[in-house]
């Protein structure tokens, strides 16, 4: 049974940093498509061809004993309720209140199986204030993990700033996410095309942008707490060893990373599997084969706080299927709960 | 092998289905006339053999129930209450928000919630009150005498005496985010499905908790059979019935029925007299089951899309069964 998923775009920012500038862009161009749009309170907005849905942001502990798993109970009714509907929709754009975490939207996509049944989360696009971002990164975590989230950012407002300081704005976001696409504009004023439909969480399309930023070292700047790892290994990886030990990490780790996203390739397997996760809650699938000739390099990055390089780097390692037992034992244990 | 096995389905021969190209959102039978209804994902509600449209609401119907006297009353995504019998008459307007449930009692009572709201209106349309919850509210529910009205939410339920002079709810607490909601029969419990793939009920006499899990996915539908002696669920591979009788549920198994083809129970709804379930499951089987003996009438063949409403008449003679893709089977069982 295969079915069209709803793509769906969030977009985050924090107050005054453009978001609604751009829904309302979105929602007043010509695209002849038709996106139901939810929204935390009716403005002016409402176009004819769109549906606009009104709700609020009820976010809920699941009670799985993980605190950080969160999710947008609005969101699981309101994706039900448009799944009834007559008439298919072209997406769902979601747009959060400034303050928002956005973590518990993603992860709502993860946690409810009638909303995977309905939906994919396409991107998180987080609009980001280039003249105020560094003062908001200061006195905000909310601004940090919106830019951690995000698989596209808009710098907004770039007329406001000098050269320089847009440089020192883009050093301090690529410190936080170095894998985020990044749009420069005016008055929110970039491509729609740009902006949905982009296939984010088509995670090949993420980790082919990755070698411009894959220098070998960490991405942590001591300004920030939100780091970035990258690992590559081009040894095949034992499935079974690869779930336990990520499952482990997720398991004791999942609240301080934000997200993990990895392309694996494994033994004895044809196949591209993508592996993802919010938090706690990951999600994975074999999305193609591998071409011809095409080097067999598994990758996975991690972005969070507090993140021990070595440690994850050695983990991940000993999941290829000729690493040696002891040393798979050794690195899955360093993860298990204390007995 | 040429001896496969065929089972002869019901509604080859008791019964007659339409296409009507719109998710089913519910089934019923009017109080009045005894007609068919459904109410549709386009909008419409359809009445009786011809499954005559009405246009409802603008959007999908969102919530569907026989109306407390006659004709069906739904909630839409176009804000409205409507109820429709010879045609469709708006009885409230809320604005912009979704009204998501809908409950009717034949007291002439009426129930809409929209977002943390639940609006009780009475037999001819007019507001009766609005109580407010802490969070949206994702199920209401009469008891039978019409007397009380339950409303789940996040963090429990709410329980409220339709007819008090001053509105306090009591409030029924268990964490988690809880949606489907029944009354027991004789109005001693209250169930709800939760998102965890479990279900949570309350003895109302002692605030006892009844905690009901194992469930490979959520709830949606469920119901107590007649005399209240079973809680049947949808959403495992097989209608799970939980026993109010003999000290259960509390530390007894369910009763598994029909199980055994991997294909997970989507729809149900038990028979008004006998302990006697119809279930609907998401590849379009429909079947009846005997509770006490464990037997099997099929009644329609997987047609593909699953089932999302099943309806008996009052006298329990007639049933009715809708899927996602817009088919609508009923059948009729009574003499002929």
């Amino acid at each position: 049974m295969s079915q069209t998923l709803l793509p769906v775009t969030v977009l985050t920012g924090y107050l005054g940093a453009g978001k609604t500038t751009l829904l309302n862009r979105i929602l007043t161009e010509q695209h002849g498509k038709k996106y139901a749009v939810v929204i935390n309170e009716f403005g002016e907005l409402g176009v004819d061809n769109d549906l606009v849905v009104d709700a609020d942001e009820e976010v809920f502990e699941m009670n799985n004993g993980c605190i950080c798993c969160t999710v947008r109970g609005d969101l699981i009714r309101i994706i039900n309720g448009l799944v009834k509907r007559k008439g298919q929709l072209d997406g769902i754009i979601i747009e959060t209140t400034g303050l928002a975490d956005p973590a518990p939207v993603a992860q709502t996509f993860f946690a409810d199986d009638d909303v995977k049944k309905a939906a994919k989360l396409d991107s998180i696009v987080t609009v980001v204030d280039a003249k105020n971002l560094i003062a908001r990164l200061a006195d905000s975590k909310e601004a940090e993990e919106q830019i951690a989230f995000a698989d596209l950012i808009v710098l907004n407002k770039m007329d406001l700033v000098s050269a320089e300081e847009a440089a020192e704005v883009e050093r301090r976001i690529r410190a936080i996410n170095p894998w985020a696409e990044l749009l420069h504009s005016v008055k929110s004023d970039v491509p729609i095309a740009s902006v949905l439909g982009r296939e984010s969480f088509n995670l090949e399309k993420v980790l082919e942008r990755e070698p411009e930023f894959l220098s070998g070292e960490d991405h942590h700047s001591h300004d920030s707490e939100v780091m970035s790892i990258s690992l590559s290994t081009d040894k095949p990886l034992d499935p079974e060893r690869f779930n336990a030990w990520i499952g482990q990490v997720l398991a004791a780790k999942g609240q301080d990373l934000l997200r993990t996203k990895g392309i694996l390739a494994y033994q004895g397997d044809d196949r591209v599997f993508a592996f993802q996760a919010v938090h706690m809650l990951a999600d994975g699938d074999f999305i193609r084969d591998w071409k011809a000739g095409e080097p067999r390099v598994s990758r996975i990055v991690f972005i969070g706080r507090d993140l021990n390089r070595p440690q994850l780097r050695r983990g991940f390692e000993a999941c290829a299927a000729e690493a040696a037992t002891s040393a798979y034992e050794t690195e899955l244990a360093r993860w298990s709960p204390p007995a | 092998m040429s001896a496969t096995y065929q089972p002869e389905f019901l509604i080859d021969t008791r019964g007659q289905v339409k296409e009507t190209e719109a998710y089913v959102v519910g089934l019923g039978f009017c109080r009045k006339t005894g007609a068919l209804g459904a109410g549709l994902g386009d909008g419409t509600v359809r009445i009786g053999p011809d499954l005559t449209p009405h246009q409802a609401h603008e959007g999908a119907v969102l919530a569907f129930t026989p109306d407390a006297k006659a004709g069906f009353l739904t909630g839409g995504d176009d804000g409205r209450l409507v109820t429709t019998a010879e045609e469709a008459v708006t009885l409230a307007k809320y604005g912009s928000r979704w009204v998501e449930q809908v409950a009717a009692h034949p007291d002439g009572l009426r129930a809409a919630s929209v977002g943390k709201a639940l609006h009780l209106l009475d037999a001819k349309g007019e507001a009766l009150k609005s109580l407010t919850h802490p969070s949206t509210v994702a199920g209401i529910a009469f008891d039978a005498k019409g007397k009380r009205v339950a409303a789940s939410h996040y963090n429990g339920a709410s329980l409220w005496f339709v007819n008090a002079k001053e509105d306090k709810a009591r409030f029924l607490e268990w964490k988690g985010s809880h949606a489907a909601i029944a009354f027991s029969p004789d109005g001693t419990h209250v169930v709800t499905a939760m998102q965890e793939n479990a279900l949570h009920g309350w003895r109302l006499a002692d605030g006892q908790h009844m905690r009901m899990s194992g469930y490979p996915s959520k709830t949606r539908s469920m119901g107590f059979t007649a005399k209240g002696r079973w809680l049947a669920t949808s959403g495992a591979e097989s209608v799970v019935l939980w026993p109010f009788f003999g000290g259960g549920p509390m530390g007894k198994a369910p009763t598994e029925l029909a199980g055994g083809d991997g294909v997970f129970c989507s729809a149900l709804a038990c028979h008004p007299q006998h302990e006697v379930v119809a279930a609907g499951f998401e590849d379009g089987l429909v079947l009846i089951a005997e509770v006490a003996s464990g037997k099997i009438l099929p009644v329609a063949p997987p047609a593909g899309a699953p089932v999302s409403a099943m309806a008996w008449n009052a006298a329990g003679t007639q049933l009715a069964f809708g899927t996602e893709k817009g088919l609508i089977g009923w059948l009729d069982f009574s003499a002929r």
